[in-house]
């Protein structure tokens, strides 16, 4: 059918995939707002990284003839009440935060991902089923819920990344049910059903695949979001233990001694500050860059 | 009524115009130097292909262009004064004021949590300093001018409890309450049925010749221009490429673009075996500048002026300009010829076998409020092996139902379906039937793949061969969806529907998506297929000229239920349900004389809801020649065998 052939537009190499990805980190890297959040996120990611090597005191360290000292080149965020370096220490707490933000961004991801595409795909019994617990979680504010979570099962790293995850995964399951019932009635699936696709083949070819770029930025905020839940619910005393340290209970040791030593409290909370601002605007900045028109 | 003669004076002239959209992959030029001009009470229409410009030329106009779209440059003359200067609050007191519009969306430029009442009086008492009462007056006698039945109680209507058509009618009504001097209509009848496009193409007229207003009317079908329009401005990249009286471009089109788009519809005369004549490739990526002429890749005529200087409007005629070097485009009364031979004129002779073949077919949806809607009543259809059957109707009439029955997509409430061998379905809308994901090549192996069918290295090339197959690159495997155009896409639409050696394929509106110039591609691709590979077609359709150009048998669909079936030649020739001749009736043809001829009024009314059906003939509340009999006593279309069926009382 030569007739019919179109003036072909000459086929990119390498692969366009390879092209798209380049194409995206440009744009990735050049959007003012990631560029912002890498500025402020990479230079607290890479000291935490090399925490352990660096040339300071270990966090759980004490030296009862430096206490309360103010803020120097030996000790760059200064000392707290028992000597121990509160630069040191804030970066073991930013190691836990990252780790409750990752791991909170994952359980959600997965759960939200396999719940969502559950009720979505299949409805009925099986969607009033997951919606109406969902229903249920979502009529508590989730710090609330993360509180009376972490007081059931008790304090420690893993209760707090299952408590917030807990409150996090059915905002996750209604978002991914939302995507999956708006995809359910494009052709493209029709056109695989009238050759007998399996549902199995339907979720995973077809509906999984286009819901992950939102879930990825929902995913990204999620992880911002339980950061600061865990510093909150350390501040309260319900979160990591002392002497364990983590950005929340440091600033809740330090808050006694506001007066005398303003840096043990105010130092951490100012990288809380930044890693939550930091985190953000990540966050928009690729919600902006993967939907041109929510600018 | 007040009816003021045309006087022939300027109120919109056009100089130079320029409107850029900013992209973040570059300026497009959408409208790249228009000048024309609108006189006094004149209907001016602007063709054009999506991508032409002629939306952002008309919103160029009031400067409602969306971001980023921005006037560059250029003079808008209204009544001699130039209001492309005038400041936002300048224009709003012109806007709705001395110019109205009409949208193609009647749902999104009413607001849905308004009462039309609230949003027709306020703009009527400030345009015509009316207190409230005289402007509800005001408004309810315009809603009776336009059609709408009992305009006293729907002027308290929301838009959403009225239908399409009713909400197009209201807009229209909006428009013309402020005694506008000028109309801008945009494609106002595109989302419409071609039974409610007549009665509002209908009311335009007449509203506007009463009431002295011009308009500007744009659209992309050449039918409805015929109808309507004194003067045609045909677009194309970004420029008007021919201008001129309605009459002298349909009689002798002097630019090869509009002498190939007039090519390209099929004719009523035309014959099956005559290869509707193709405009090659795809109008140019607005994206990047273009030298010389913007048409010389798809033009035969090319030479090698057209290649470095682009031509200008010329005049080539009494009120007739084009911008073609060759003073008569493709050649002297040319319109575009087919490219390859006809095919061999074979008379469609059914073998005996069946491959299709609907008994009693019942379909009913339980909608949420314990309420049923029948959407499918005992329809009885057969195709044969190798035989396209063409399904029209309005929308609502169930014909889409029917497909997804076919398909298996639906369960029928009762009935049989027989299908010797397997059904596939090419979509309408290009744009969502593919996994946006996924690489044609893909797309094209899925059903291959769901179907365990060869091992990879056979998928491989089973997709290279489908791909060519419709007239594409095997290249075009490697590439994204969103990466084809719309007529590409429909290709490999096609390839997929026919990885799996169907026996039968569906396809339910599978050219109405696309642009005029690329839609005879498709079907020339679809009947070729169907004859190389001797499968058949079920072709479902509102266009009516391309059924009977594409289909062997035609079904005619009312509300559920078939009213005419038969050969499509003779349903067209000789139309024997009130039903069916409407919709022939309707259907505008591309030639102004036989549109000037055109006395029957349009089909009234709208297709009744499918929730309570009438217990007599369906289609009594909108026959002109029902009787009491048709309202009590329903006519029974005959058994099937026969070549030639109608469901009605009174046709012999």
């Amino acid at each position: 059918m030569a007739d019919l052939s179109l003036p072909a537009t000459p086929t990119r190499k390498p692969s366009l995939l390879a092209v798209g990805s380049a194409i995206a980190r440009h744009r990735f890297l050049s959007h003012p707002k990631v560029r912002l959040a890498l500025v402020l996120l990479v230079p607290i990611l890479l000291l935490t990284i090399f925490a352990p090597v660096l040339p300071m005191q270990k966090p759980l360290e004490t030296n009862l003839r430096a206490m309360m000292q103010f803020p120097s080149i030996e000790h760059v965020f200064g000392t707290d009440k028992m000597g121990r370096d509160i630069f040191s220490r804030t970066l073991a707490g930013v190691q836990i935060s990252l780790l409750v933000g990752f791991s909170v961004a994952a359980i959600a991801l997965v759960f939200g991902m396999v719940l969502g595409t559950l009720a979505g795909f299949y409805g009925g019994m099986i969607d009033r089923a997951i919606m109406t617990v969902v229903d249920i979680f979502l009529a508590f504010p989730s710090l609330l819920l993360a509180i009376g979570l972490v007081s059931v099962m008790g304090t420690g790293i893993v209760p707090v990344i299952l408590a917030i995850s807990l409150a996090d995964v059915p905002r996750f399951i209604r978002l991914q049910r939302s995507q999956v019932l708006s995809l359910r009635s494009r052709a493209f699936i029709d056109a695989a059903r009238t050759v007998d696709a399996s549902q199995y083949w339907l979720m995973t070819r077809h509906i999984v695949p286009n819901t992950l770029a939102a879930m990825l930025v929902a995913a990204s905020i999620a992880a911002a979001n339980a950061i600061l839940v865990e510093a909150s619910l350390s501040f309260l005393g319900l979160g990591i233990m002392p002497p364990q340290p983590s950005l929340g209970n440091i600033v809740r040791d330090g808050q006694t001694y506001l007066e005398q030593a303003w840096w043990i409290s105010t130092l951490p909370g100012v990288v809380i500050l930044l890693i939550a601002v930091g985190l953000h605007f990540l966050s928009d900045g690729v919600r902006e860059l993967l939907d041109p028109r929510s600018r | 009524m007040n009816y003021q003669a045309p006087v022939k004076t300027t109120l919109l002239e056009l100089r130079n115009l320029h409107t850029d959209f900013q992209t973040s992959t570059g300026t497009v030029k959408a409208v790249d130097g228009v000048s024309f001009a609108i006189e006094r009470g004149e209907r001016v229409a602007v063709v054009g292909e999506s991508g032409s410009g002629k939306s952002a030329m008309a919103m160029s106009i009031l400067r409602l262009l969306t971001h980023p779209g921005k006037v560059a440059g250029g003079e808008v003359l209204l009544d001699g004064r130039d209001i492309s200067r005038l400041s936002e609050g300048q224009l709003n007191a012109i806007r709705g004021r001395l110019v109205g519009t009409v949208f193609q969306d009647p749902m999104s430029s009413l607001d849905p949590v308004m009462r039309i009442s609230k949003q027709m009086i306020e703009p009527i008492m400030r345009n015509l300093r009316l207190n409230r009462e005289q402007a509800r007056e005001e408004a309810i006698k315009w809603l009776g001018k336009v059609g709408i039945p009992e305009p006293e109680r729907r002027i308290e209507a929301y838009p959403f409890e009225m239908s399409g058509g009713m909400r197009q009618r209201v807009m229209i009504a909006m428009a013309l309450s402020s005694r506008p001097q000028l109309v801008i209509a945009d494609e106002p009848t595109t989302a419409l049925d071609v039974t409610i496009q007549a009665q509002i193409v209908e009311v335009l007229k007449t509203l506007t010749e009463e009431s002295g207003a011009a308009m500007l009317f744009i659209t992309h079908d050449l039918g409805l221009v015929a109808r309507f329009a004194h003067k045609v401005a045909v677009m194309y990249a970004g420029r008007i490429v021919e201008f001129g009286r309605v009459e002298d471009i349909f009689a002798s089109p002097a630019h090869p673009y509009t002498q190939s788009l007039l090519g390209t519809i099929p004719s009523t005369a035309m014959l099956k075996s005559e290869r509707l004549p193709q405009i090659p490739g795809l109008p140019p990526d607005m994206r990047f500048p273009i030298t010389g002429c913007a048409f010389k890749e798809r033009c035969a005529a090319a030479h090698d002026r057209c290649c470095v200087e682009a031509p200008r409007l010329s005049q080539c005629g009494i009120d007739h300009t084009a911008a073609c070097w060759a003073p008569h485009g493709l050649g002297e009364g040319a319109t575009l010829k087919a490219e390859r031979p006809d095919r061999p004129n074979r008379p469609f002779e059914p073998d005996g076998s069946v491959v299709v073949e609907l008994n009693a077919l019942w379909k009913q949806f339980d909608t949420s409020r314990k309420m049923v809607v029948r959407a499918v009543n005992g329809v009885n259809l057969r195709v044969h092996k190798g035989e396209t059957l063409g399904i029209v109707g309005e929308s609502g009439c169930g014909k889409s139902t029917i497909a997804r029955l076919l398909l298996g997509l639906e369960k029928p409430t009762s009935g049989d379906i027989f299908i010797a061998g397997l059904a596939q379905m090419v979509f309408q809308d290009p744009a969502s039937s593919f996994n946006p994901k996924m690489t044609i090549g893909g797309i094209v192996a899925e059903p291959l793949v769901v179907r365990a069918h060869g091992s990879k290295p056979e998928r491989k090339e089973a997709v290279r061969r489908l791909i060519s197959q419709v007239g594409l690159d095997p290249a075009f495997a490697e590439r994204y969806p969103h990466q084809l155009s719309g007529g590409q896409r429909q290709r490999v639409a096609v390839a997929r529907a026919l990885a799996l050696n169907p026996s039968v394929v569906v396809a339910d509106e599978p050219t109405s998506a696309l642009d005029v110039s690329v839609r005879a591609q498709i079907i020339n691709l679809l009947v070729d297929l169907k004859q190389e590979l001797g499968i058949s077609f079920v072709f479902i359709s509102h266009d009516l000229l391309t059924v009977r150009y594409i289909a062997d048998r035609i079904a005619v669909m009312y509300l559920g239920e078939v009213v005419e079936y038969g050969a499509a030649e003779e349903v067209f020739a000789d139309p024997r349900h009130p039903y069916t001749k409407a919709l022939i009736d309707a259907v505008p043809v591309p030639d102004p004389a036989i549109e000037s001829r055109r006395t029957s009024t349009p089909l009234q009314g709208e297709l009744p809801s499918p929730l309570n059906l009438p217990t007599g003939c369906a289609f009594a509340s909108r026959c002109p020649m029902a009787t009491d009999r048709c309202r009590a006593e329903k006519p029974a279309l005959p058994t099937h065998d026969l070549a030639r069926q109608v469901a009605c009382h009174y046709a012999s």
